[in-house]
């Protein structure tokens, strides 16, 4: 495995509009760990995600990958040129709540794309390679499936594969199981353990939070666009000191209150 | 009924018909690829770019066929564009059909699940790679229904070329209903054969779009 990426958040603020979407906030992210971003809907724990690979642009603030800026050429200075922007992409993997495979691709074209069109691979190796990264994630026999064809789970072991495949350094993922009927949740959330057993950057937006207390080293709390706490799982979601949070995991026990 | 009037000017309407296929198809396609580029061209440029082909757009589809070819034809002479029939027609019909194109692929484009393209961006792929390889392919789909309904409008589009003298169906035929009087036959004919060719057009599109979205149906 290739080295893995840290991530720095810095006073990192987000608008939209008159939206104050994010408010100056601070993270560390530490190389091979697991961090998972919580809170409730519309906290900004999904912008923040997709800042650190700047999908979503942040208007002011720095975002540092291995110390280097991403987005921008200077601190509030002019946007980076696109090329850069473009490599530094490609160390960091992305998982989508809507799985966002290209439908009109097998699951194993899915994968090659980004070697062909990114790493300039050759087709063959990249189908080649592309195989051994669904082969991990226990698709070996749906290589040549059109998404369509394939189950929300597998789709979205698809997407790991996909992203995967590039050797990222950092991996982010957008509530990866959300979209999933309850009983294929399983399956996703042991793709991921392996990953991070294997010392991957992760950065997982989730609410999941039996993953969150068993995988993660570090749990931070958005709420309202403000970064509530930080902390290890077993303080931040057994003791949390914040009203907020308090407030909020009892809503979530009380939700999954069989 | 005369019948007979087809030995004679078989030849010609032969030649008329298959004029009339090579107009719509080069219309259809030359018109298509400038609709696709200033749909293209109107996603990823600045805001005078867009502007510029939004009016272009209102002006082609907010004036007759017929008054955009006179210009082309006989206005274009005035300011040294000199050109012959059948280009004049075949530039015409381009430039006809491609605000409608345009339409038909942003309005595809728009349907393209932002989703995918964030895919691709967030794997590192340039913004040509992705429209090469994701916007088009996806956009595509959806457009299909639109761009056979479109092209199918436009065969019959053709006939107004022979108002400025290309030898295609309708000329041939009107040359032969007038030298013979056979305007019941003739203009039958020429009836029947625009139902045929609309006829094979839509079998074919129905094929194309049954093939191309047999990957998306979800299994049920």
């Amino acid at each position: 495995m290739v080295e893995a990426s840290s991530v720095e958040i810095r006073k990192v603020n987000k608008y939209y509009g008159q939206f104050h979407a994010l408010k100056d906030i601070d993270l560390t992210i530490p190389p091979g760990k697991v961090t998972c971003l919580i809170g409730p809907s519309g906290s900004g724990k999904s912008s923040l995600l997709r800042c650190i690979n700047f999908l979503e642009e942040y208007d002011s603030g720095e975002v540092l990958i291995d110390g280097q800026l991403i987005g921008y050429e200077t601190p509030g200075g002019r946007r980076m040129a696109p090329r850069r922007l473009r490599q530094m992409r490609s160390t960091i993997g992305m998982v989508f709540q809507q799985f966002n495979l290209w439908p009109h691709m097998t699951a194993q074209e899915n994968v090659a794309e980004g070697l062909i069109r990114v790493r300039g691979m050759r087709k063959p190796q990249a189908m080649e390679r592309a195989a051994e990264a669904l082969t991990r994630v226990g698709l070996a026999d749906r290589m040549g499936n059109h998404p369509s064809r394939l189950s929300g789970g597998q789709q979205q072991r698809v997407a790991i594969a996909r992203a995967v495949a590039m050797d990222p350094r950092l991996m982010l993922f957008d509530e990866p199981t959300s979209a999933l009927d309850p009983e294929l949740v399983g399956e996703v959330l042991n793709v991921m353990k392996a990953l991070a057993a294997g010392g991957m950057t992760m950065v997982v937006v989730t609410h999941e939070m039996g993953f969150a207390a068993h995988v993660a080293d570090q749990v931070a709390f958005l709420e309202a666009g403000e970064l509530v706490g930080v902390d290890v799982p077993s303080r931040i979601l057994r003791e949390p000191e914040d009203p907020r949070i308090q407030s909020f995991l009892r809503t979530y026990r009380e939700r999954n209150v069989i | 009924m005369d019948l007979s009037i087809f030995t004679e000017y078989g030849p010609r309407l032969l030649a008329g018909f298959r004029l009339t296929i090579i107009c719509w198809l080069l219309g259809t396609v030359f018109g298509a690829a400038l609709g696709l580029l200033i749909a293209v061209a109107q996603r990823y440029g600045g805001r005078s770019v867009r502007w510029a082909l939004q009016t272009y757009i209102e002006l082609i589809r907010g004036t007759p066929f017929l008054v955009q070819l006179f210009l082309l034809y006989y206005g274009g002479p005035m300011i040294g564009l000199r050109l012959d029939p059948l280009p004049a027609g075949l530039l015409g019909l381009t430039i006809y059909g491609s605000p409608y194109f345009a339409e038909i692929f942003r309005s595809a484009f728009r349907a393209v699940p932002p989703g995918l393209i964030e895919a691709g961006r967030a794997i590192g792929m340039t913004e040509l790679a992705i429209v090469r390889r994701i916007l088009l392919p996806v956009g595509l789909v959806s457009a299909l229904p639109a761009l056979i309904n479109f092209s199918i409008i436009l065969t019959k589009e053709t006939v107004i070329l022979s108002i400025i003298t290309v030898p295609e169906i309708m000329y041939q035929t009107q040359y032969m209903a007038t030298m013979t009087f056979t305007f019941l036959e003739g203009y039958f004919t020429l009836a029947l054969f625009f139902w045929a060719f609309v006829e094979v057009i839509s079998r074919l599109g129905r094929r194309l779009e049954r093939r191309i979205t047999r990957h998306l149906i979800e299994r049920t």
